[in-house]
């Protein structure tokens, strides 16, 4: 499965940029919002009013991938979200509790629910295609890239949007802070689309060979899927260029990455993508577009990797985190 | 609250309640809420609804009635003023 166009809203300059993140941030502080565009420029004035944050980045994300693609009509649209419409939910509970269930207005109810973002993008397209959403907390994003595998295998000349995005509110972070998710690190949040095919574009980014999602896995059952993955492409683990990690130093889930980053890949110069983005359950998109972009570009923002590779061929993207969720998503130079 | 004040009251509050990017100067209270005008649409008359009942205390009593009197802010406002409880007249 190929990547043959991307884009990104994160809290970094990533949006429609020239140069690739070549004034990128270390983020601070607790929380980390995105730098969002001006939408009245990718989406019609009219329709942003009812828009949440959330289906706005989702929306500008899709619409640009697209257009980078020359695609007008995708054959399907999927979406990751660990949280959905949070804005949009917040309100509608408020409002639920405070009027005591009577006399709710419909638009956050509309709003609040999970496929908004891809319900929304197939209304301004007009497209009755394929449109699935996964809420698997850290596992949606890749489950959507699965999805999109199997379709292909399917349907070998579809074009797929696939993507995921998940908002930061203060609802979310006051609850999600008492569990210490944040407390080495700021929260983030993020809007990632792609759309990929089975066979490369001539801007492709990067081919996505592979991706493994286990749950609580043993060192063993991490070890055995790692070299399963690299086993289908024909590589040895001395062959990944980079790891693009979703660790951070101090974090709760640090102990979680020990196996594959301290063990099995040790020597392989690593990029923690969470420094850029925050901390959120759909990251991994922003890790994948961070691996795609660095391998269509050959190049990696000074700075970002202490080590950086000679060779950039072959990518990692791994996720770990408190709750178990692991994913290897392996990425190739086209 | 006199009838003008009203008026300048429900242009507030439509802005606020259905997040209008226009300035309550830029609507014409005789203009046409849906469609041409302000471009309202099917779910914006649901939420016209849940704001008489919430802000102003009035329900519309017959469903049949919602054209006519969600045609413009004037026609919402005279509706308010015909159906408003004695205590606040």
């Amino acid at each position: 499965m190929y990547i043959n166009a991307a884009s990104a809203i994160s809290p970094q300059l990533s949006f429609r940029q020239a140069s690739f993140l070549q004034d990128w941030r270390l983020l601070t502080g607790h929380r980390a919002a995105c730098v969002e565009p001006a939408y009245a420029d990718i989406i019609e004035p009219k329709l942003i009013r009812r828009m949440s944050r959330i289906i706005r980045m989702g929306v500008a994300t899709a619409m640009d991938t697209l257009q980078q693609a020359g695609c007008t009509n995708p054959d399907a649209i999927i979406t990751g979200t660990a949280y959905g419409c949070l804005e949009d939910t917040g309100i509608f509970l408020k409002r639920m509790v405070e009027n005591q269930e009577e006399m709710l207005t419909p638009t956050a109810f509309i709003q609040s629910t999970h496929n908004t973002v891809g319900a929304q993008v197939a209304l301004l397209l007009k497209c009755h295609s394929y449109n699935n959403t996964f809420v698997q907390r850290s596992h949606s994003f890749e489950s959507s890239l699965l999805d999109a595998d199997m379709f292909l295998k399917e349907n070998p000349g579809a074009k797929i949007l696939v993507g995921a995005a998940d908002e930061l509110t203060d609802y979310s972070y006051t609850i999600l802070e008492r569990f210490g998710l944040f407390r080495s690190h700021p929260a983030g949040e993020g809007a990632c689309y792609f759309v990929v095919g089975s066979e490369p574009d001539a801007g492709a980014f990067a081919r996505v060979n592979g991706v493994r999602t286990l749950f609580r896995p043993t060192p063993g059952k991490l070890e055995d899927a790692l070299a399963a993955l690299l086993a289908e492409n024909g590589l040895f683990a001395g062959e990944i260029d980079l790891v693009l990690s979703g660790n951070l130093p101090g974090a709760a889930a640090a102990r979680q990455y020990e196996v594959i980053e301290n063990q099995l890949l040790a020597s392989v110069p690593k990029i923690y993508f969470k420094l850029l983005c925050g901390e959120y359950p759909t990251a991994t998109s922003f890790g994948t577009w961070l691996g795609a972009t660095i391998l269509k570009s050959q190049a990696i923002p000074a700075g970002l990797c202490d080590a950086p590779p000679t060779l950039m061929r072959h990518f990692l993207v791994y996720l770990a985190d408190t709750a178990g969720y692991h994913s290897l998503t392996l990425l190739t130079k086209c | 609250m006199n009838r003008e004040q009203l008026v300048e009251d429900l242009k507030q509050q439509i802005i606020e309640q259905l997040n209008l990017q226009v300035k309550p100067e830029e609507i014409v209270a005789g203009d046409p809420l849906f469609n041409e005008g302000l471009g309202l649409d099917s779910i914006d008359a649901l939420e016209l609804i849940v704001l008489m009942q919430q802000k102003y205390r009035i329900k519309l009593a017959n469903a049949e009635e919602g054209p006519k009197v969600f045609q413009s802010i004037d026609t919402m406002a005279d509706y308010i003023i015909a159906h408003q409880p004695a205590a606040n007249k």
